[in-house]
Order: structure tokens, then C-alpha cells, then sequence
């Protein structure tokens, strides 16, 4: 279909504008009307339904995120709590925005590992979260499971996140979608610690 | 003449009823929005943790404005930058002094007018002070020194001279009705019922005249949908290089103007300050039953009256303002020009020819 | 004579040529890990296998001879079969490296593996261990398990160098490269394993871990290390400047160049690059009052340098201002010095070597004992060629005060004669002024420092022991402030009241090339990237132009 077609020459009655305003008032009025009800209800102590809007209160109550949600990242550690990383800088590479620094150095007196990163830094400020650097990882040693979203710093440098950093993030199960038996989702928003 | 003190008392009345409702329009306009989209709207403000629904917003905005860099460009025209804001909120305020907010209110020996300025003009005193409103925006623009704002007052110049045109010419099908440019007598004229049930507002006689001058009126405050001279975050309007309380002034003279358009739109059209059936001495109902009841009584039923049908039209501006999209300048501008005056014309020919044509 | 069809393609060969050289010619690529064109053949890797018709079974292309009608297929089903099991048994004690390997992107096994391989291991044995990371030399880094026993660096030190440190040692699987017991792959064109293994048994020391070959420019230039001019690329790194402390230089690889340095060149070069990106760069320029520095724009410092030559030469006559170009300069700025010092100012004493202290020595294969790029394209510049005597009497006027202000380009004059006596003599001048890259003995002391860029930072040509004029090409950006030594002739030139229409090096050598005879008919152009060999009649040195004045030198 041409996209021309949809602009059809308004009627006399539709150049008023008379009848597109007042079906956009009803519609708006109709939400207004409807929604206060439920307020005005709510607000004298009686039990609705009806919740007359669609908000999450943020601060107070978050959504449950989805497991492949892509948050923080992280740096996984080999059990001896070096990390994982080998530096081969495969995620560097990758990046799109171009915001993971590495710098390699040689591993002093270790039988199987190399190389090791000097310093991993990854640039909060730049990153697009699209995951890239999770999917190149050959020794899944970093992940982007931490369930942090509330990344703000009253500076550039602050977006700056180095490898101590990322190295002590643990995953944070609580804040993802819980599904029962069905596969239904049962998490509700929950109350998170404010402290 | 009244006595000093009493004017005084009403000058206070009407200035801290317009702005206090100037004040809680920022509040409305947040919530009203808010209910209209099924969300919640402002209600984090608080006061000792008390939230209160939001209503501490206003006075946090006002806090902020107060406190905030009251910025002047280095070009800008420093006497005319400072200035500009004021004549603005001025322009917008002095209207009310002839709006009617009752009939009479008799204390003892005293009958106190409940109407700040009683001008037998009081149209052409509120046109006179409407076509003085634009100059708070050209000079403020002009006085930024700075293009964007310049041609911001450019656009707002020309809409508002457009569309003031076209509000003298809407209202004059109602002053060929009523006889009269004194508000107060409007008011009263009002007060007569058809076929001694329906009361004889304006918008029975003038439905047209009504729609358009509600258009109009809603053109001339500058909101959306005929905000192209503001367009606070997209198009850059006016008062671009404002901020901290001139900004303040600004936005404030546009919720001043909402009210006062409300309040003519009820003086000329909804009979002011009437209550159905609400005679000096009390109620007396069509179909024969009375409800006597104090002087002062009937004066508060009508203050009251006249407080809640600018309500319905505060309420009603707010939902047109948060129904429409933005029209474009020149839609704007052919809506002003080709359709809302030579309608309005043909408005008055045609009250003439009723008026002609009953007599 | 013999003909020969490869891919359907035909092609006359010479007698003796093998059948993956005549593929070469073809634009054919045959894959290959131990043949190399610079050294013998052994047929070891098998990765060249080709089908040819009438032969029953596959052949080494590395191996066979052409003959006349012979018909090669390098591609066919056959082939291909053949390729994917040879990589599959190369790879079967491969480790799986390739992450912390500086091989990775320039691996021969991933590329090949990449386009022929693409197998899953079927190998359910463990993998044969050996030696990981050992230093073999001072330069090399071995790792046995990622060797695939092609041998190259076997032959090369066998057969280029003839210094025999490595071998292969063991049986079977177990078979291992390594240096000799005892001995140390310390010869000084060891790098050069390096770039032809073609796996990452071999890898840089200098270079390890420092970056990813993928996040590498390359530029081809020209080595500045010796006169011998070995053509090279510069590897640098332009966008990740946070990787091996900001070196933008990340290491040199010999270029291929039939007439020069053919594959190879020398540890000297390789790794005589940090004065690029070293500490001691000189990034502003700047004077000297009293024990202060101070900072100047360049616009001034030009000012103050053409105020102080010409107020000498004006008080004490041409001849009290001496000038030492020097062989580190490429033939533009040479010509332009030339031009600026000789012709314009008329100054009688330009020189342009200065003899080290310890002479260094070359050897028989790429390196020369003049360790200057352009000393032959000063020679035919016709500037001064007689270096003892001219250092001790530039010296001695100066104590005695015959010279009262020295410009000195790049020369380290720490290297030629004792601190002590250079004391004495700059003490006497009027001033002094240090035009180079780096900081050394004289930049310390002099009056006016103007920096100056070095070779990977600009665009210009050297003219070899040879006689080859070879262009160099501008890699990266100059360091802080620094300019090429021609736009500081040129911008001095302004200062004292010469306009000189340079705009680009190019420029430059046009004019060069128009005004002497030795370089006529070349340009940028025509000298292109293997370079211009000059005529061996020009080589006659011609006099500086005007020389009406006895010179010192």
C-alpha cells in the first residue's frame, strides 16, 4: 500500500477540527473520569480493583528483571579468587563503544596461566550494555548478571569501574523474574533495603 | 465611592484567589495529566514525610524558582530582561478587576460592590489590557539578545495579535445581545430565565460565540495546542534565555491567563456569578417551592458558584491541553485568519439579523 | 622452458621452478607453513599438497618441480580433503592458546584452520605437554607445544645466518624445537624467526602482551638505523593509545624489498625504535635563561633563533655562525639546510658528520658501520665529507671564539668528544641552538632547543649506502609541538625574510630533484615503495654551491 493512500483529503466536517477534538476529549475525559473514580474510592478507604494506574512506585518497589537482562558487569574469579580473565582482550575488541581498557601483563611463576590482566577498566559512560563482551569471553570470565541498574556518578570519572570493582560484584538472583512449577511468572515487585 | 479599607480588602481577596489558583494549576495540570494517562503524577514533595497527594510540589517549584540563578545573558538588555517577566504577571493580573465575582454583599449599612473596579467599560478595559500582554513577551524576547527567543516573540507576537482580533470580533454577537460592556450588567442580564425555567446564559444565545471565543481564548494563553511560540523543550520559545523566577513569571502569567479566560468565558457566557434560581432573598424554584435564606448567604452562594463553574473551565482547558498535539505555525495561523474571523463575522450577522428579526 | 596450467590458468616458467612459485607468479595461493622463499625446502609441513594430473597421488607444490604440460588443480575435493587432515594432525597437540597467543591475527594455523579447517577435535587423548614460554635468546620467546615442526627458523639460522642455535630434538610427538644446549638465539637477526614462523612458537619478547596485532596500523618506511636503508613497515598503535604506556609505536617488520633487505633485517633496527615515544622526546620548544626553561611558542622561537644568527653574522660576519647538519636528516631536510644556511645566509661553515667516539662496527649481512640512514644523500648534497678534523676545529675556533653561535641538528657531540672540552667550547658562544627529536649532551646546554620529529612522524626520503633514494611515510602524528626539520628550515627561512614555497615534503624533494643532478627525474611517484636506484655516474660528489669563503671544515 502506497503510505500516500493513508492521508486522505479531510472532509469539511474533519477540517474544523471539531470532531478530532472532541473524540480525543471523550477518550481523555472517559481515562480521567474512570481513573479518578478509582482514586477518589481508594483514597476513602473502600477496596478497588481497579487501579487507576499503571505506575511502579520506583525507588520503593522495582520490577522484577529478566534473567537475560543485562546489568553491571562483572568479573568471575578462578577459586584461588584471581580472576578468570587471561587478557586475551577478545571483549576489547568487540566492544562497539569502545569502552573496556585492558592491559595484559605476564603472570609471574604461575604453571598454567600466562597472561593475566594488569588492569580491566570499563567505561559505565560509554557502555551500550549490548552484552558483546559477554558473548566474545572464551573463559566466561565476564557476565553481566549482577542485577545493578542504578548506575549514576555526579562525574565522568565516576562511570569509571576497574577490575577490584567488577571482581567483588556477586550476582544478584533476588532481583530477577522467579517462575513457579508452570513457568509462570510469580515474582512480584518487591521492597528493596534502602539503607 | 467605597471606603478605602473595604477595596483593600477585596483587592487582597481577588489577588490571593487568582494566585493561589495560579499557584495550584501546576499542581492540577501535573495530576489532572497524570489520571488522564493512568499514571499517578507528582506526589514525592514532603513535608515531615507527609505527602499530602503532591501538594507540596507547588511550593517546592516556588522554593526552586526562588532560589534558583535568575541568569542574564551579557548582551541582553539588562532594564528591559528584568523588566519584561513583571509587565507579563501585571498584564495578566489586572484583568480580574473588573471580572464580577458576586452581586452584592450588604453588611449593615455598607453594600459592598463584589467587583474590584465597577467600569462600566469593563470589556474594552479587559481587551485594552489583553492587547498589553503581548508586549511582556516581545520585550522579554527581544531583550535576550538572543535569535531563538527573538523569533519565539516573533511567532508569539504574531499569534497573539491574530487571535486578538479575533477575540474582540467573537464577543461582539454577545454585547449585541446583552446591550452593555459593563461586566457587572452582563452578569445581571443573565440572571432571566427562558420561559421562566432555563436560565438565560450567554451560551444559549451565542453557542457559536461561546466555542469560538473558548478557542481563541485558549490561543491566547499560549498553551498547547497553540503553543508554537513556547514549545518549551522542542521549538525554543521566548522566554529561552529566562530562568530561576523570571522564568517563574512567565510560566506563572500562563496560568494566570487560564484562569482569567475562564473567568470572562463564565462572566459572558455561563452567567458569571449566577446560581440557578438563586434570587437576592433565596431560591425559588420553577416549579413554585422557596428556599429563603440570608443576604450574606446568597453573596457566598454566588462567590462560591462563580469559584466553581471557573473550575469546570480550568478543568476543561487542562483536558484540551493534555488531549491535542501541537498545532503547527501555520495551522495556527489559518485557523486564526481563514476559519475563526470570518466565522466570527458571520457570527455577528447573523445575532444582528435574530436580534432584528425578534424586535 | 617449461609450461604449465595451474587452476586452469597457463604459464611459462623457467626450468627448476617448483610448482607453488609458478602459483606465486599465478596470484594462486597455495597454502604453505615451511616453505619459505628466502630459505631451502624441505616438503615437512604437507600443507601444500596439490592434485596434478596423471600423478597418482597428491604432490607437495613446495617440492615439485614445473615441467612442461604439467596440470595443477589447488582447489579441487581432493585437495581440499587432504588440506583439512593435514591441518587436523598439525593441530592435534596445538594447545588452545590462541586467547593469550601474540601470534593471534597473523596465526598461519588459525587463518588456514579459518578457511580450510573447521573441524571438531576428534582427538580423546590428552594432549601432548612440553615446554611453554621459555626466553631462547634476547629478543625470542619459544613454546614448544604450539610448534608445528616447520623448521623455518631452524633454516634461517642455518642458512641466512649461518649461526646454527636451533634444532629440532626428540622423536614422534615428542619432537621439540629448541636452541642448542648451552647456546642462545643472541645472533643479531634473531627477530626475524620470529616473523616467519608462522605460528606463535616464535614470538616477540619485546612485543609480548603489549597489544593485539589487530588493533595495528602499518605504514611502510624506511629503518633509520644503519645505511643500509632495509625496507620496513611500522606497526603502530593509533586508537587504544592506553595499551604499553602509550607507545604509539608498537614494533618494526622488515618489508620485502628485492634489492635491499629482501625478507629480513637486522635486531638493531627491529628494536631501535623507543626513541620514538621515549621520555627524552622533545616537545616544545623552548630557551634557556640562566638555569631556567622557558616554554616558547614556535612563532617566537623562530623569531628569537633568526634574530640571534643574523645579529652574529651581522656583528662578526658570516663566518662566526657554524652549522652541523647531520646524516640522521632525510635528503629534504639536508637540501633545505643547504638552502636556508648556505645559499640564503651565505654562512661559510656547514658540516654535516660528526664521527662517535667508539665507531661501531657492521656486518656481513644487512648492518653497516655508519649507522646513519642518509649519509650518501648529504655526500651528494655536496656537503663536507671529512669528519675528524672538522669536529677539533669546530671546537677549538669556538674556544677561541672565531664561531660565536652553533646550530646543531640531532647530533649527540656527548658521543664524539668528552664532556670537558664541549664545556669549554660552548662556554665561549654567543649561543647555541640543538635542533632534534631527543634530548641528549647538547640539547642540555643549549640556548634554544627546537624539536624536531623523528622518522615515523613524518613523510621524506633517505638516500642508502647504495646509492637508493627510499621514501619513508609519516605513521603516526607528531609527538607534542615537533615539526620535520624541513618545516623548521623553512619556517626559520620566514623569519629571517626568505619565503620558501614548501608546502609537503613532496614539495621539497621536487625542488630537489629539479636542482640536482645526482637525483634528476624523481619524485614521490616514480621512487615509490621499493625506492630509486641512482645511477652510479651521479654519485660524483658535486661542491656546495657557493663557497666563496674558506670554511673551517
Amino acid at each position: 500500500m502506497n503510505v500516500h493512500d493513508k492521508h486522505k483529503p479531510l472532509t469539511w466536517w474533519e477540517k474544523t477540527y471539531l470532531p478530532g477534538v472532541l473524540a480525543g476529549l471523550w477518550l481523555t475525559t472517559r481515562h480521567f473520569v474512570r481513573n479518578m473514580f478509582a482514586h477518589t474510592l481508594r483514597a476513602l478507604g473502600m477496596d478497588v480493583k481497579w487501579l487507576g494506574s499503571v505506575t511502579i512506585q520506583y525507588p520503593e518497589f522495582i520490577r522484577p528483571l529478566f534473567p537475560r537482562l543485562r546489568t553491571h558487569h562483572r568479573l568471575t574469579k578462578r577459586d584461588d579468587g584471581s580472576p578468570r580473565c587471561v587478557a586475551c582482550m577478545m571483549c576489547e575488541t568487540v566492544c562497539p563503544a569502545k569502552c573496556i581498557y585492558i592491559i595484559a601483563e605476564e603472570k609471574p611463576d604461575a604453571p598454567d596461566i600466562e597472561k593475566i590482566p594488569k588492569s580491566f577498566d570499563i567505561d559505565l559512560g560509554l557502555c551500550i550494555f549490548c552484552g558483546y563482551c559477554v558473548e566474545a569471553c572464551p573463559e566466561d570470565a565476564i557476565r553481566m548478571d549482577t542485577g545493578i541498574l542504578e548506575i549514576s556518578s555526579y562525574g565522568r570519572k565516576g562511570m569509571m569501574r576497574d577490575m577490584q570493582t567488577m571482581l567483588a560484584l556477586e550476582p544478584k538472583s533476588k532481583r530477577y523474574v522467579e517462575f513457579d512449577d508452570e513457568g509462570d511468572v510469580v515474582s512480584e515487585p518487591f521492597v528493596e533495603d534502602l539503607d | 465611592m467605597e471606603a478605602i479599607g473595604i477595596v483593600l480588602i477585596k483587592l487582597a481577596f481577588v489577588l490571593v484567589f487568582v494566585l493561589s489558583f495560579g499557584g495550584i494549576l501546576t499542581w492540577v495540570e501535573r495530576k489532572q495529566s497524570a489520571i488522564m494517562q493512568d499514571r499517578i503524577g507528582a506526589n514525592r514533595a514532603s513535608i515531615l514525610g507527609l505527602r499530602v497527594i503532591g501538594l507540596f510540589h507547588p511550593l517546592a517549584d516556588a522554593i526552586k524558582m526562588f532560589l534558583k540563578e535568575s541568569f542574564r545573558p551579557a548582551n541582553a538588555e539588562k532594564f528591559i530582561f528584568t523588566l519584561a517577566p513583571a509587565i507579563s504577571v501585571f498584564f495578566a493580573l489586572v484583568g480580574f478587576a473588573v471580572i464580577p465575582f458576586g452581586d452584592k454583599l450588604v453588611l449593615g449599612d455598607t453594600v459592598v460592590n463584589l467587583q474590584l473596579a465597577p467600569l462600566n467599560v469593563g470589556i474594552l478595559y479587559l481587551f485594552a489590557v489583553a492587547g498589553m500582554a503581548v508586549y511582556g513577551v516581545v520585550l522579554g524576547a527581544w531583550a535576550s539578545r538572543n535569535n531563538y527567543a527573538l523569533l519565539g516573540g516573533l511567532r508569539a507576537a504574531a499569534q497573539m495579535i491574530s487571535y486578538e482580533i479575533a477575540l474582540g470580533v467573537t464577543i461582539f454577537g454577545s454585547i449585541m445581545v446583552y446591550q452593555t460592556v459593563d461586566l457587572q450588567e452582563i452578569v445581571r442580564w443573565q440572571g432571566a430565565y427562558f420561559w421562566g425555567w432555563l436560565p438565560a446564559w450567554g451560551v444559549i444565545l451565542q453557542p457559536l460565540g461561546f466555542l469560538l471565543f473558548l478557542t481563541v481564548g485558549i490561543a491566547e494563553t499560549k498553551r498547547v495546542p497553540f503553543d508554537p511560540p513556547e514549545g518549551e523543550s522542542e521549538i525554543i520559545g521566548y522566554f529561552l534565555e529566562y530562568s530561576g523566577m523570571g522564568f517563574g513569571m512567565y510560566f506563572l502569567t500562563d496560568f494566570i491567563e487560564t484562569v482569567m479566560i475562564a473567568a470572562i468565558t463564565v462572566t459572558l457566557f455561563f452567567g458569571g456569578w449566577q446560581v440557578p434560581y438563586l434570587a437576592p432573598d433565596g431560591f425559588h424554584f420553577p416549579w413554585g417551592s422557596e428556599l429563603l435564606c440570608a443576604q450574606w448567604v446568597v453573596a457566598l452562594l454566588q462567590v462560591l458558584g462563580f469559584t466553581l463553574k471557573i473550575m469546570f473551565f480550568l478543568w476543561l482547558q487542562m483536558a484540551i491541553r493534555w488531549t491535542l498535539p501541537r498545532f503547527r505555525y501555520d495551522q495556527v495561523m489559518r485557523l486564526g485568519w481563514k476559519y475563526i474571523l470570518p466565522i466570527s463575522l458571520a457570527n455577528i450577522v447573523l445575532t444582528g439579523a435574530a436580534i432584528l428579526l425578534i424586535k | 622452458m617449461a609450461e604449465i596450467t595451474i587452476d586452469g590458468l597457463r604459464l611459462e616458467v623457467e626450468r627448476g621452478t617448483t610448482v607453488i612459485q609458478a602459483a606465486d607468479q599465478l596470484g594462486i595461493e597455495i597454502p604453505r607453513y615451511c616453505y619459505h622463499p628466502g630459505l631451502s625446502i624441505v616438503g615437512q609441513c604437507r600443507i601444500c599438497l596439490v592434485e596434478i594430473e596423471r600423478m597418482p597421488k597428491l604432490q607437495v607444490a613446495c617440492h615439485t618441480p614445473a615441467t612442461d604440460g604439467m596440470v595443477v588443480h589447488t582447489n579441487s575435493d581432493k585437495v581440499l580433503e587432504a588440506r583439512r587432515a593435514v591441518l587436523e594432525f598439525l593441530l592435534v597437540n596445538h594447545p588452545l592458546d590462541c586467547p593469550v597467543c601474540d601470534q593471534a591475527g597473523e596465526c598461519w594455523l588459525q587463518n588456514y584452520y579459518m578457511q580450510h579447517g573447521q573441524h571438531d577435535s576428534q582427538v580423546v587423548v590428552d594432549k601432548v605437554k612440553k615446554h611453554k614460554a621459555q626466553p631462547i635468546g634476547p629478543n625470542v620467546m619459544l613454546d614448544s607445544e604450539r610448534c608445528i615442526l616447520c623448521t623455518r627458523c631452524v633454516r634461517f639460522c642455518d642458512e641466512v645466518t649461518a649461526t646454527h642455535e636451533l634444532g629440532i630434538f626428540n622423536r614422534g610427538d615428542h619432537s621439540e624445537l629448541a636452541p642448542y644446549p648451552g647456546v642462545e638465539l643472541a645472533n643479531n637477526y634473531s627477530g626475524n624467526t620470529v616473523d616467519i614462523c608462522p605460528v606463535g612458537a616464535l614470538t616477540d619478547r619485546d612485543f609480548r602482551f603489549k597489544t593485539r596485532v589487530w588493533y595495528l596500523n602499518e605504514t611502510p618506511s624506511i629503518c633509520p638505523g644503519c645505511s643500509t636503508g632495509c625496507n620496513i613497515v611500522i606497526h603502530h598503535n593509533d586508537e587504544r593509545t592506553y595499551k604499553a604506556d602509550g607507545a604509539r609505536v608498537a614494533r618494526l617488520k622488515p618489508r620485502y624489498n628485492a634489492e635491499v633487505n629482501q625478507w629480513w633485517m637486522c635486531d638493531t633496527g627491529r628494536y631501535g625504535f623507543d626513541f620514538v615515544d621515549a621520555e627524552s622526546r622533545l616537545l616544545r620548544p623552548r630557551k634557556r635563561l640562566g638555569s631556567e626553561l622557558e616554554i616558547l611558542s614556535w612563532r617566537k622561537a623562530m623569531q628569537a633563533v633568526a634574530m640571534a644568527i643574523s645579529e652574529t653574522v651581522r656583528k662578526y660576519g658570516p663566518d662566526s655562525v657554524a652549522v652541523v647538519l647531520s646524516p640522521q636528516m632525510a635528503n629534504e631536510d639536508l637540501f633545505l639546510g643547504r638552502e636556508l644556511f648556505s645559499n640564503l645566509i651565505g654562512l661559510a661553515n656547514l658540516a654535516f658528520e660528526v664521527p662517535k667516539l667508539e665507531p661501531e662496527e657492521g656486518d656481513a649481512l644487512l648492518m653497516t658501520a655508519d649507522r646513519n640512514p642518509n649519509s650518501k644523500g648529504g655526500w651528494l648534497l655536496g656537503l663536507p665529507h671529512h669528519h675528524e678534523v672538522s669536529l677539533a676545529t669546530l671546537l677549538q675556533v669556538a674556544r677561541e671564539k672565531e664561531v660565536r653561535g652553533l646550530y646543531i641538528c640531532h647530533h649527540d657531540l656527548g658521543q664524539a668528544v668528552a664532556d670537558k672540552e664541549l664545556e669549554a667550547a660552548f662556554s665561549q658562544l654567543d649561543f647555541l641552538i640543538f635542533q632534534g627529536s631527543n634530548s641528549n649532551m647538547v640539547s642540555e646546554k643549549a640556548d634554544y632547543v627546537l624539536p624536531s620529529t623523528t622518522f615515523a612522524e613524518r613523510d621524506g626520503t633517505f638516500t642508502s649506502h647504495a646509492g637508493r633514494v627510499q621514501r619513508f611515510c609519516q605513521a603516526v602524528a607528531p609527538l607534542g609541538d615537533s615539526k620535520p626539520d624541513w618545516l623548521i628550515f623553512k619556517s626559520l627561512a620566514k623569519a629571517l625574510g626568505h619565503a620558501m614555497p614548501y608546502f609537503e615534503a613532496e614539495d621539497v624533494f621536487a625542488a630537489l630533484a629539479d636542482e640536482e643532478a645526482a637525483f634528476a627525474g624523481l619524485d614521490y611517484g616514480s621512487i615509490g615503495e621499493s625506492g630509486a636506484q641512482l645511477s652510479p655516474g651521479a654519485e660524483t660528489k658535486t661542491p656546495a654551491k657557493t663557497k666563496e669563503r674558506e670554511s673551517f671544515f
